[in-house]
């Protein structure tokens, strides 16, 4: 206990907390510049630099790691977003399909109220069939097949410009200089000369893992980006036909109710 | 007192059925001669379906199908054939419950009855369902393909090539289960092309061609390597996708016999997007494959 009140009041202003963890024994630090001082200054200096290594070892693996799981979720959300717009596909076909229909029924009804005017009276007969043939309204000779949004292709173009400026803009896209760490660290004649050269290697690799995983990411979250607005610009699309087709459903209703109360008075 | 109302109401559906069939048999004695018959089968129907409804209150799924079948019958009697239809799917919905081969008699008849009248998109939902029923309960797969090969057929008939796809993924995911993998590379190999051309699907068409990949691997590695290249020159982005860097990681272990390297690359895959159960599942039959010839040198 003594020894270790001493050391605390002995303590240099350059005080390194962790370097303490590394000391066996307390050692008085306040003597500067002696010969036991360098000896044990060069040790001290040794293995806070080996602790600080394997301290940015671990933050480089880590960071890898997590870029990992960021790439992981980014292809999850692409193949969910893929499974998206094939269903929004599908349900666009069917939206298609179901205005096809309500055209049909209204062309029906038309021909089922001209029956019922002939009903109604031989006169109103004549009269309808003198009319001119009720224009049918332009069917396509075969069902289209579907088309999703072309809006898309100018909305793709004009990201592709904007992607090359905001890379070189924004100052987290530039590339990492992977060979900075290593490189200074090989030239730092005092760490290589023990353990410095693999440790650099394995930095170097981490490093340029974290640099592929964060160029696949950023590819990743550009088509991400690309699908969003490529569903985004397809669901307003089938708003735009829901909108369309409820306005001729209600119509529809109208003239099947007014069509079976003239039905009712036959 | 809810168990007592709903036995309540299977006696009352149970009365139904007797009036019901009561007034059939009636009407078919004199039917010919007096023209109420028709108002009496129709009436027989809607106390067959009320007694229908009645059964499903309580549960009793099979009686309730067979009430909604008879009127359905009945309707088909009077040529209602839409009516006769909306109650044979009635039928089906209640089987489907408790005896589905039943439920498939009934949907077939729906089916019959769709398509004698050109609605080909009805009767391909319903080949749809009556595929589904062969997947989870009848457990054949053959005639779950055959029911999902018609209802591509009939959607690509009325242009709904979405829908047809969707059936069509089905019909190859079966078919390379069962080793006829030459069918699902068509399939895989179509849809993947048509993917590709589309602004919204061309982000899912890598995952065809990787599928098309593998059962080209499973029948003959070089077939596989030779498809890659083909699928990547149709495709240019599909060379970028890692499921393509993948398969070649695969082939050229494969080249090399190496076990341990083509169990790595796959892990490695793994890691980052999870492989689905068919998926691994062709990567086991190729890995056995390289295991196997391992062996045989031996």
């Amino acid at each position: 206990m003594q020894c270790n009140t001493y050391g605390k009041m002995a303590y240099p202003k350059t005080h390194n907390p962790f370097a303490d963890d590394d000391e066996e024994e307390p050692q008085p630090r306040s003597r500067v510049g002696f010969d036991d001082r360098q000896e044990q200054g060069m040790t001290e200096a040794d293995r806070k630099q080996r602790y600080l290594k394997q301290e940015v070892m671990r933050t480089a693996n880590s960071a890898v790691e997590s870029s990992q799981r960021s790439l992981a979720l980014i292809y999850e959300s692409e193949k969910m977003g893929t499974e998206t717009a094939e269903e929004l596909m599908r349900q666009g076909e069917a939206l298609k399909r179901t205005e096809k229909m309500v055209d049909n029924m209204d062309q029906d009804l038309k021909t089922s109220q001209k029956h019922i005017n002939s009903i109604k009276s031989v006169w109103g007969g004549l009269v309808s069939y003198f009319k001119a043939k009720p224009e049918t309204t332009k069917m396509p000779e075969e069902p289209v097949a579907y088309q999703a949004s072309s809006k898309l292709q100018n909305a793709l173009s004009h990201s592709k410009e904007h992607e090359d400026k905001y890379q070189a803009s924004h100052p987290n896209l530039r590339k990492l200089d992977t060979g900075g760490f290593g490189a200074t660290a090989s030239v730092d004649k005092k760490s290589s000369s023990q353990n410095g050269y693999p440790a650099n290697e394995h930095l170097r690799a981490a490093h340029q893992r974290l640099d592929n995983n964060l160029d696949e990411m950023s590819l990743g979250l550009s088509r991400l980006k690309n699908l969003g607005m490529g569903l985004q610009s397809e669901i307003e699309d089938q708003d735009a036909s829901l909108d369309n087709l409820l306005g001729k459903v209600d119509k529809m209703d109208l003239k099947i109710n007014k069509t079976n109360e003239q039905l009712k008075k036959l | 007192n809810y168990n007592m109302d709903n036995s309540g109401k299977e006696k009352e559906a149970l009365a139904l059925i007797a009036e019901a069939d009561k007034k059939r048999k009636c009407s078919r004695g004199f039917g010919i001669l007096f023209g109420g018959s028709s108002r009496k089968y129709e009436e027989a129907c809607d106390m067959y379906v009320r007694a229908g409804n009645m059964f499903k209150m309580a549960k009793n799924w099979s009686a309730a199908g067979s009430a909604f079948s008879q009127a359905a019958q009945l309707h088909l009697q009077m040529d209602n054939k839409l009516d006769g239809a909306i109650n044979f799917l009635d039928a089906g919905n209640a089987f489907k419950k408790v005896d589905p081969q039943e439920a498939i008699n009934c949907l077939t008849q729906v089916i019959e009855i769709y398509t004698d009248m050109g609605r080909f998109t009805i009767a391909a939902k319903h080949h749809i369902s009556i595929a589904e029923i062969y997947e989870s309960e009848l457990l054949d797969v053959n005639k779950a393909i055959s029911h999902y090969e018609q209802a591509a057929d009939y959607y690509k008939g009325e242009e709904s090539t979405s829908a047809a796809n969707k059936c069509l993924l089905k019909v190859a995911t079966y078919a390379a289960q069962l080793e006829q993998y030459q069918k699902a590379i068509d399939i895989y190999e179509q849809i993947g092309t048509y993917a590709m051309d589309s602004v919204l699907l061309k982000y899912g068409a890598k995952d065809h061609f990787f599928k098309a990949a593998l059962c080209h691997f499973c029948v003959d590695m070089l077939n596989a390597r030779l498809s890659v290249q083909r699928y990547e020159e149709m495709f240019p982005a599909f060379s970028d996708a890692r499921e393509c860097k993948l398969v070649k990681k695969l082939l050229d272990a494969y080249e090399e016999q190496d076990v341990d390297g083509f169990t790595n690359a796959v892990k490695d895959f793994d890691t980052i997007s999870r492989l689905d159960q068919w998926n691994t599942t062709m990567l086991l039959r190729i890995k056995k494959q390289i295991q196997d010839e391992e062996s045989d040198l031996r």
